[in-house]
C-alpha cells in the first residue's frame, strides 16, 4: 500500500492545452510557466506521446504571505491517432508555452477529386 | 484522446463528505486561500502569485505564461505592487480547426498590498520561462540584524 505522503509526491499538475489543426500540421499548445528546457521530457512511445515538465526547484526559501502558484511538476499525456505521423514531432519552449507540432499522414489528408 | 471506462466513486466514503465541508470552509475563512486552478480566466484575469517574506526581501512570483515582457508592466505606488498587462496570442487564420482550447487570452491585472517595510526604489523585476519574479528589498531598519552579546 502507497502512503498519502508517497501518493502526494507523484502529485502534478496538467498544463492547460490547446489543440488546433491548420493545413496538415496538428498543434499542441501547452501553457508550463517555470519549466526551462532541461526540466522538459517530451517522449512518443509507441502511440503514446507523454510530456513531463519539472519545476526548478528549490523553492525560495522564507515566509509564504500569499500562495496560490501550484508547485507540482506538470505532466500530460496523449494517444496518437493513426493518422498522425509518430516519429516527427517538432517542440519548441518560449517563455514557459510549449508547442508541438505533429504532422497528418499524407495517406489521412483529404484528397480532392478532379472532375473530369 | 482515448475513450477510458469511467469508474464510480468509492460508493460511500464518509470522510470525503467532510474533507469537502472543511474545504468549503477554510476557503470563507481564509482569506489568502485562492481559487484551486491556476489559470487567469478563473480568476477573473488575475494571475496567480506567491509572496515570500524572506530576511532582506520580499519576492513576488506570478505566472504569466506567454506574455511578453513588452506588454508587460510593473509598477509600485507606496506599497502597492501593481502587475498588469496583455497576454496576445497569434491570430487565429480562418482555415483553423480549433479542437480544445483551455488556455486564456486577454488582458489582465492584479494589485498587491505589501507590507510598508518594503524599499521602492530597490525593486528588480524579471520575467524568466513565463514566470515573473519581482524581488522588492526591505528598508534597513526594517531588515532582522542580529546584534552579538558578550558574555563576560
Amino acid at each position: 500500500m502507497e502512503s498519502n505522503i508517497e501518493k502526494a509526491r507523484k502529485r502534478f499538475t496538467v498544463p492547460a492545452c490547446s489543440i488546433s489543426e491548420e493545413s496538415g500540421v496538428v498543434t499542441v499548445r501547452m501553457e508550463m510557466p517555470g519549466v526551462g528546457k532541461q526540466g522538459l521530457e517530451v517522449k512518443v512511445e509507441g502511440n503514446a506521446l507523454s510530456v513531463f515538465g519539472e519545476r526548478p526547484g528549490p523553492e525560495p526559501r522564507g515566509r509564504y504571505l500569499l500562495r496560490e502558484r501550484r508547485a507540482e511538476n506538470y505532466q500530460k499525456n496523449f494517444t496518437l491517432d493513426d493518422s498522425i505521423v509518430h516519429d516527427d514531432v517538432d517542440a519548441s519552449l518560449v517563455d514557459g508555452i510549449l508547442t508541438l507540432k505533429l504532422k497528418v499522414k499524407e495517406a489521412a489528408k483529404p484528397r480532392r477529386i478532379e472532375i473530369t | 484522446m482515448d475513450v477510458v471506462k469511467w469508474e464510480r466513486p468509492a460508493p460511500l466514503d464518509l470522510w470525503e463528505a467532510f474533507d469537502g465541508l472543511r474545504g468549503e470552509l477554510d476557503r470563507v475563512f481564509d482569506p489568502f486561500k485562492g481559487p484551486d486552478i491556476a489559470g487567469l480566466f478563473d480568476r477573473t484575469t488575475a494571475p496567480a502569485v506567491d509572496v515570500v517574506e524572506t530576511e532582506d526581501e520580499y519576492l513576488v512570483l506570478a505566472d504569466l505564461p506567454g506574455v511578453d515582457r513588452r506588454d508587460l508592466e510593473v509598477s509600485v505606488t507606496g506599497s502597492l505592487l501593481t502587475i498588469k498587462g496583455d497576454k496576445k496570442e497569434e491570430r487565429d487564420s480562418d482555415k483553423k480547426k480549433i479542437f480544445r482550447k483551455e488556455a486564456w487570452i486577454g488582458s489582465f491585472g492584479r494589485t498587491i498590498d505589501l507590507p510598508s517595510q518594503i524599499d521602492a526604489g530597490k525593486i528588480v523585476a524579471e520575467l524568466r520561462d513565463g514566470v515573473l519574479t519581482v524581488k522588492i528589498a526591505k528598508r534597513e531598519e526594517a531588515r532582522t540584524k542580529l546584534i552579538p552579546v558578550a558574555v563576560k
